[in-house]
């Protein structure tokens, strides 16, 4: 009886372990296909028969890549729209959160509930107005057209005021007592207090920035302001043309680099953070 | 409002550590006046880029508008866009289709497999945060750069899911290049991208179970697959009902994915509401029938929230 439920408990740890092996392959497959056409020839790549594996790593696929893109721009751009986003949305957000969770102001229900409502608006209704506002205030082909609409985080006001609401009022009233105004309450113990919130934010917020594509491309029009998704747009055109695919997939590469990274440092902020709103619904 | 303020004044009295000694009415209206300071911001953002865009969005839906002329003289047309969308439009069907497809094909998908795999990590599993790392990757990556490499990986000429076939002797597929088969293949790479998000919502689900239950259930006999039925379900309805409702809300607004593998082609096999929306708007600048979709396609997505919530909340009751 006991040998029987051993055999079984292994073979059923068996086909679990071959399940997620297969899972991954799969997860990680495209990924790795994507890195091994980058160093192929682009005569390799759509050899018949097929080539499956490159004669010999083309490294200089990136160097061709780097002379042909504006890369160095692209990242650029996106680092400056990227982190401009991130700063702004955890400062308003907290700022905001702090305000909704521990102070009493006349209206204070009602704007949660209109900021909460906001979440359930597609971004489509608001696409065309928005738009407009920026074109008619002057900022296509700007950063700050790019930059200013995300800057409003329903998401981020809620998540900060759920965690700041679980902080200790006595903290606040000691500090006031020592004479403290309400903005250095906010900087010198709030946003200390507040940093694994933070951090959750504002990975989520980096990566949501970052692989933004369709408000960038409608609110501009230079190369100068191209973002690392614009550009993959554009060298995928271009490559569809030109059957350079060698170079395509050397861009597709470099331009999904920087989020897997980060993803793979901070992973555990996302779990904690996906697991908090997951819970909730 | 008078009811905020009761209890505003109601929470000081209360506030015990309020120091004595100071002016406790200027000292309270010092402190609402830095708490509309510290919310500032966000309601500007509020009022001018969802409010006051979305009363205009719908007024703008009753127009024909190309964004050039003033707003001040636009044309007037009544319910016009809204019934040609509905009568006449012979692409808005068709996307209006599409879209449902791809949200019933993935979030189905995504339930299935979700709370599949997040059973298969929930137990003893050694190197449980590698799985989940190499589970959550596609969620991280940018749907446009997705759509580039499985476009690349699925061409019928040079693609390696083709070379493969072959290599068993199963004929080329067209994939993303034929109407018969591009949807599914869109579906296929959308549930590749945001599995892994949701065996995150289910592991988090499955571990806030307690392990009294189980062990109540085994003392009285029950077997794997009942202690499934009739525990580990239940109790993860709640679950369940944000991974629908959130992925179905989701998946109607598809847009980067499909933009970057067909742009709703072959013959608008794969158009979605949105990139139809985009099309109508930033190529043929008809903004009053694009803001007429966007209005039909949000009366959508709210009527089928509510029916989900409703319809699984109920069951949850029985």
């Amino acid at each position: 009886m006991y040998d029987d439920r051993l055999f079984w408990n292994a073979l059923g740890g068996g086909t679990k372990y071959t399940i997620l092996i297969v899972g991954a392959v799969i997860m990680l497959l495209p990924f790795f296909w994507m890195v091994n056409a980058s160093l192929m020839t682009a005569g390799e790549i759509q050899a018949q028969p097929p080539v499956w594996l490159p004669a010999e790593p083309q490294f200089s696929n990136y160097t061709k890549l780097l002379d042909t893109v504006p890369l160095g721009r692209q990242y650029l751009n996106s680092l400056i729209i990227t982190c401009s986003t991130v700063v702004g949305v955890l400062f308003t957000s907290s700022l905001a959160g702090f305000a909704f969770a521990k102070y009493e102001f006349p209206g204070k229900n009602i704007l949660f509930y209109c900021i909460l409502a906001t979440m359930m608006i597609p971004f489509f209704v608001t696409l065309i107005p928005v738009f407009y506002i920026i074109r008619q205030l002057g900022w296509i082909d700007s950063y700050q057209g790019i930059i200013v609409p995300g800057l409003t985080s329903a998401y981020g006001i809620f998540l900060m005021r759920q965690f700041i609401g679980t902080l200790p009022d006595e903290l606040f009233d000691a500090a006031r007592i020592d004479g403290a105004s309400e903005p250095k309450i906010y900087f010198r113990i709030v946003l200390p207090l507040i940093r694994p919130a933070l951090a959750t934010l504002g990975t989520f917020t980096f990566i949501g920035s970052w692989n933004s594509f369709l408000w960038p491309l409608l609110v501009t029009n230079s190369r100068d302001l191209m973002t690392v998704p614009l550009g993959l747009n554009s060298l995928r055109l271009f490559a569809a043309e030109a059957r350079n695919l060698d170079l395509l997939m050397a861009g597709t590469t470099l331009s999904v680099l920087p989020t897997l990274i980060l993803f793979i440092f901070l992973q555990r902020y996302f779990i904690r953070g996906i697991a908090l709103t997951g819970l909730k619904g | 409002m008078t009811q905020t303020r009761r209890s505003t004044s109601a929470g000081v009295l209360h506030a015990p550590a309020s120091p004595p000694h100071l002016r406790r009415g200027s000292l309270m209206r010092q402190r609402t006046i830095w708490a509309y300071v510290f919310v500032a911001a966000p309601l500007v953002g509020l009022l001018v880029f969802f409010l006051g865009p979305i009363v205009f969005s719908g007024w703008v839906s009753l127009h024909d508008w190309n964004m050039i002329t003033p707003v001040a003289d636009m044309a007037w047309a009544g319910l016009d866009n809204y019934i040609y969308l509905l009568t006449q439009d012979t692409v808005f069907p068709k996307a209006l289709l599409n879209t449902f497809l791809f949200a019933i094909g993935g979030v189905g998908s995504n339930v299935v497999l979700g709370l599949g795999f997040a059973l298969l990590l929930n137990g003893k599993i050694r190197g449980k945060t590698l799985w989940r790392v190499i589970y959550f990757l596609p969620v991280m990556t940018a749907p446009l750069a997705l759509g580039v490499i499985f476009g690349f990986m699925f061409n019928r000429n040079y693609g390696v899911v083709n070379n493969l076939l072959v290599a068993l002797s199963i004929p080329r597929q067209p994939f993303l290049g034929h109407p018969s088969q591009a949807l599914l293949v869109v579906i296929i790479i959308a549930v590749y991208q945001y599995v892994g998000y949701y065996i995150v919502i289910y592991l988090a689900g499955l571990q806030g179970i307690p392990q009294d239950y189980y062990d109540a259930a085994s003392v009285d006999g029950a077997n794997k697959w009942q202690s499934f039925r009739h525990i580990t379900l239940p109790l993860l309805r709640p679950v369940t009902l944000f991974v629908v409702v959130t992925n179905t809300i989701g998946a109607l607004q598809v847009f980067d994915l499909v933009f970057a593998t067909t742009n709703g082609g072959p013959a608008n096999s794969t158009i979605t509401v949105v990139l139809h929306m985009y099309n109508t708007a930033f190529k043929f600048s008809r903004m009053g029938r694009a803001s007429a979709m966007a209005f039909i396609l949000f009366a959508i997505i709210l009527t089928i929230t509510i029916l989900q919530l409703r319809f699984l909340r109920d069951r949850t009751n029985e």
